[in-house]
């Protein structure tokens, strides 16, 4: 591909996996669904030369988890793949085979949120210390630390 | 021969931070690697969530000590990005001079501990004492040697006076006369070819596809650089080149580094010499609409990403902070396969991991119950005084 990549081409390219938007210069936001996003950062690797995952952002709205996979090439464009996840039981397939750097990003996602990617071959925690409890996970906004619960070897004081 | 499992770390003499590998070994050669980064979190995500953003920023300041510039800068242009506000000339310059200083003195950081990975002290004593000048400089301009604390939402805290312009602009010649002397070293010394040439390979396709950031993208000719790609401070006005180098191994990253001293030397310079007139900062409004910005900044290992959201409150949604170590280590991992184990500290050090230190002086006077802090013109006229004998004018 030569040029510049403009909103039109990708707009144009992408209109089938979802609403693509100009957020502010050199930065496109793609909205799609969770069981397209496979296909869309295949794609936009196909089309669009993407051959660099700058990272997956995560944040959790209240209602549902949102992830963002930011995408960039040599043409210097971020591309931004949003998507949005129940927040029972949120999965989502891997995308660690197509990106390798997606492992860590998973990793650490799955640590801090609970958002399980499957097919992910090594979802251990990396951010979190080992005996940190099970189904909890710290940065959900309606997480509290429990008053008689051991985070990494110490309690939370109450005061 | 049967895999052995090495486990290296949190506290061992050759790594400079807490971090654990379980390395799979095959007789000497490296065979896999797993790690384990838990030993440090601290939750600064969770805690900038409950701050209004005049905290948050020392706190992003505090999530390296090396980098404390870089994590502040970015989250503090996210926040004027969604605030939508037009930030003076003069402060984008000194931001650049404060970013690029750092830049400078953690490279010279990064070769002494490699230069002391590789049992090269000699080098690692003289770039720590060159690295002293341009902590001095910082140090005048701020009032700190690690955590410059210049950066505020909307500007920056303190101005630089003629003179202390003045002063950065001379230490530079000297400066560029050691870093010469760097490239010649890093060319010709037998000690440094042997433990950098071919060690930690990666190719332009592997950096890549690995997602490699900064310095060791660059030295595998891959010429991503946000302050290029992406402009912001004042580096679209400052003609500066993108460094890059062919080899791909640590040789290629210490190769890179150096050049980029050069270029930093360069953006200082041009800095300092064309530094506009005006106000160093704007009065930003207390809440933020709501918005979402990707603030992505070239720290001196990489690019850094703060993915911020704000909900219209004067406290912010969300923060993700992704270091460039974070997405250095997939590259790691990739390039230690197949390597001697002896190998493993200076591959680890090539993509530079950091480390802080700091001291500040607070001034306790007994009798009138009071505390202070001392100026350093004041804290060197003391030290000149008590030498020379001299009294105060």
């Amino acid at each position: 591909m030569t040029g510049p990549l403009t909103l039109d081409i990708v707009a144009g390219k992408m209109k089938e996996f979802g609403n693509s938007e100009l957020v502010r210069k050199n930065r496109i936001r793609i909205t799609t669904t969770p069981d397209k996003v496979h296909d869309t950062i295949k794609i936009v690797q196909a089309l669009f030369g993407c051959d660099r995952l700058i990272t997956i952002s995560a944040v959790d709205n209240a209602r549902t988890l949102e992830l963002i996979y930011h995408l960039t090439g040599p043409h210097r464009m971020v591309l931004s793949i949003a998507i949005e996840l129940t927040r029972d039981q949120p999965a989502i397939p891997t995308t660690s085979d197509t990106l390798p750097p997606a492992a860590i990003y998973e990793r650490q996602i799955h640590d801090l949120f609970g958002i399980v990617f499957t097919g992910n071959p090594n979802l251990n925690r990396i951010m979190l210390n080992e005996d940190w409890p099970a189904n909890e996970y710290p940065l959900r906004k309606d997480w509290k630390p429990g008053p008689d619960t051991f985070y990494g070897g110490i309690k939370v004081e109450r005061t | 021969m049967p895999e052995v499992v090495v486990s290296i770390g949190p506290h061992h003499p050759a790594l400079k931070e807490p971090v654990n590998f379980k390395v799979v070994v095959d007789g000497e050669k490296i065979v896999r690697l797993e790690l384990d980064l838990s030993y440090n979190h601290r939750g600064v995500e969770k805690a900038a969530e409950q701050r209004d953003f005049i905290r948050v920023l020392p706190l992003m300041e505090r999530v390296c000590g090396i980098c404390s510039h870089a994590h502040s800068t970015a989250f503090a242009k996210g926040i004027e990005e969604i605030m939508q506000l037009e930030i003076p000339p003069r402060a984008q310059y000194i931001r650049t001079i404060i970013a690029e200083l750092e830049r400078m003195h953690s490279h010279l950081l990064w070769l002494g501990v490699a230069a002391h990975v590789i049992g090269f002290n000699t080098l690692f004593m003289w770039t720590w004492r060159d690295r002293e000048a341009i902590q001095d400089t910082v140090e005048e301009m701020s009032g700190n040697r690690v955590h410059y604390g210049m950066n505020e939402v909307g500007g920056v805290r303190r101005d630089l006076t003629p003179a202390q312009v003045t002063a950065a602009l001379e230490r530079l010649p000297n400066l560029e006369e050691r870093i010469k002397k760097y490239v010649d070293m890093v060319n010709k010394e037998e000690t440094m070819l042997i433990r950098f040439r071919g060690v930690g390979k990666l190719s332009k396709e592997e950096a890549l596809r690995y997602g490699t950031v900064g310095p060791t993208a660059r030295a595998s000719g891959v010429d991503y650089d946000i302050r290029k790609d992406d402009p912001y401070l004042a580096y679209a006005d400052v003609p500066w080149n993108v460094v890059t180098d062919t080899n791909g191994d640590v040789y290629g990253r210490t190769r890179v580094r150096i050049g980029e001293l050069w270029e930093s030397i360069r953006i200082v310079r041009y800095c300092l010499e064309n530094l506009p007139e005006g106000p160093i900062r704007v009065t930003a409004p207390r809440n933020a609409p709501t918005g979402e910005i990707l603030s992505r900044y070239e720290a001196p290992r990489g690019e850094l990403v703060h993915f911020i959201r704000t909900n219209g409150t004067d406290k912010v949604e969300r923060v993700d902070i992704r270091t460039p170590t974070l997405a250095n280590w997939t590259s790691v991992a990739m390039c230690l396969v197949n390597q001697n184990l002896a190998d493993l500290p200076v591959i680890v050090a090539a993509i530079d991991p950091c480390l802080s230190c700091t001291s500040r002086i607070t001034l306790l006077d007994n009798q009138n119950k009071k505390t202070g802090v001392m100026s350093l013109d004041e804290l060197i006229w003391r030290n000149r005084s008590r030498d020379q004998g001299q009294e105060r004018p």
